[in-house]
């Protein structure tokens, strides 16, 4: 018998104000037409708590960009799910807000691009930034857990300890620093945004100074990436083991990216129970245990920590969603990662973003 | 953020709340959920808000009878302390 998934990640649309160039939505995006109804979200709800899920994450796009999120809410706490919405924001008044949190909302993961309004905007290819820094407040003012999101790359990471200071001033309970993820839209920019050694040194002695100063005020969590890490991040907890995610079409992946793995099919929530989807379908069977691997992880003391890294990125990077995940120092294709980091490291690289865009 | 004193009034932090899981009592949070049983339920299920650590130490102490006071503040305290480190509880 497979453990039951600790979490539920409903991406309730694509639509999405902003075309942010790390964005980690798949580049085929799903249309607004083909998203699932209320109803049918609020079934899904109740199916995962009776799976034994206990934390519901509601992400897009932009989930505000849906006229139904005050319901969405309401239909997973019904479910006796824990309910976080990951949002920029956008698409919230102080009206809505206060609707949000009525209708049962335990936690908001607002992010930010930046500390600073003109870089902010320059990633995320749209203005906002003010208005978050307003909505923020509100937040505050309101009985639930609020976290500050912030991504972190090249282009901003010279000015962590400003964006930390600025982060502390929204008075969240906790603050994520995540690294850019080179998957969809972040790979087509990874060369302007991953960030150097120097950096990256710099930014976790920043922040963890910043832990030593806030500690007992705001928690700060921050991982390194995983393109300067030894061995691979167990991607998504270990594929198909602790997570399941919902497109917004209904359809059931292990992970965000794994749409680009050639020859998997998806089964659809609208067609098959969770429960079924979870224990036989064959996309969440395709990596699961370690039948699956190839050498060195087959062996390596490590297949039970990391489970062989994330297998999009293999895929990605190697053209073969079987590989090791090339960011292991002792994956025969780590060569691909020594690359991409060299590239960064020369000041050559010109600024020419790929915004992410958006679906009919 | 010291320990919390005497006077100071624990209580769940924001968005965390009691739940179950597999029947069994736990405090759900945004990165996960703690399983608490025995001691750690008591103190917990006591964090009104409007109690005082005082408030809580002595209810502990008459419901464990013999059990020195002194040493349930410091029990209290430091669970305490470690659960608002983690952002769980606020006093």
């Amino acid at each position: 018998m497979i453990p039951n998934p600790l979490a539920l990640i409903a991406e309730v649309t694509h639509r999405c104000p902003l075309h942010c160039v790390y964005c980690s939505n798949p580049l085929q995006l799903v249309a607004t037409k083909a998203e699932l109804s209320t109803e049918e979200w609020a079934r899904v709800f109740q199916e995962a708590n009776r799976l034994g899920v206990l934390h519901l994450h509601l992400t897009g796009g932009e989930p505000a960009a849906r006229a139904d999120l005050e319901e969405l809410i309401a239909g997973a706490r019904q479910a006796g799910l824990y309910t976080n919405l990951i949002t920029s924001g956008l698409g919230i008044s102080e009206a809505r807000l206060s609707k949000l949190v009525d209708a049962g909302l335990d936690h908001i993961q607002l992010s930010f691009q930046d500390s600073r309004d003109e870089p902010a905007k320059w990633i995320a290819g749209a203005k906002g930034h003010a208005y978050k820094v307003a909505l923020a407040e509100k937040i505050r003012q309101l009985p639930v857990a609020f976290t500050v999101n912030l991504v972190v790359h090249r282009q901003n990471l010279d000015h962590i300890e400003e964006m930390i200071e600025f982060i502390e001033q929204l008075q969240p309970e906790r603050v994520e620093i995540a690294h850019a993820q080179y998957y969809g839209w972040a790979l087509k920019n990874r060369d302007t945004l991953l960030p150097t050694p120097q950096q990256l040194e710099n930014c976790t002695r920043a922040v963890e100074k910043a832990q030593v100063r806030l500690a007992g005020k705001v928690r700060i969590d921050s991982v390194v990436p995983d393109y300067y890490a030894r061995y691979p991040k167990a991607c998504m907890g270990g594929w198909g083991r602790r997570l399941m995610l919902i497109d917004p079409s209904g359809h059931a992946l292990p992970c965000h990216a794994a749409g680009v793995i050639p020859g998997m099919q998806f089964d659809n929530v609208s067609e098959h129970s969770l429960e079924w989807i979870w224990q036989e379908s064959a996309a969440f069977q395709r990596f699961r245990g370690e039948e699956w691997m190839p050498e060195p992880c087959k062996s390596c003391d490590r297949r039970t920590e990391d489970f062989g890294g994330c297998r999009c990125q293999a895929l990605l990077l190697t053209g073969d969603a079987n590989a090791t995940d090339p960011v292991c120092s002792l994956s025969p294709d780590h060569h691909l990662i020594e690359t991409a980091r060299a590239a960064a490291n020369s000041d050559a690289a010109q600024v020419s973003w790929s915004y992410r865009t958006n679906a009919g | 953020m010291p320990r919390p004193e005497q006077s100071s009034q624990p209580r769940l932090a924001p968005g965390c709340r009691w739940g179950t899981q597999d029947e069994q009592q736990v405090v759900l949070f945004p990165e996960g959920m703690i399983r608490v049983q025995g001691t750690g339920q008591n103190i917990l299920e006591l964090c009104d808000g409007q109690r005082t650590v005082q408030d809580i130490v002595a209810t502990l102490s008459e419901r464990y009878g013999a059990a020195d006071p002194v040493k349930i503040t410091e029990d209290v305290s430091s669970f305490l302390e470690v659960l608002q480190r983690k952002r769980i509880v606020d006093y």
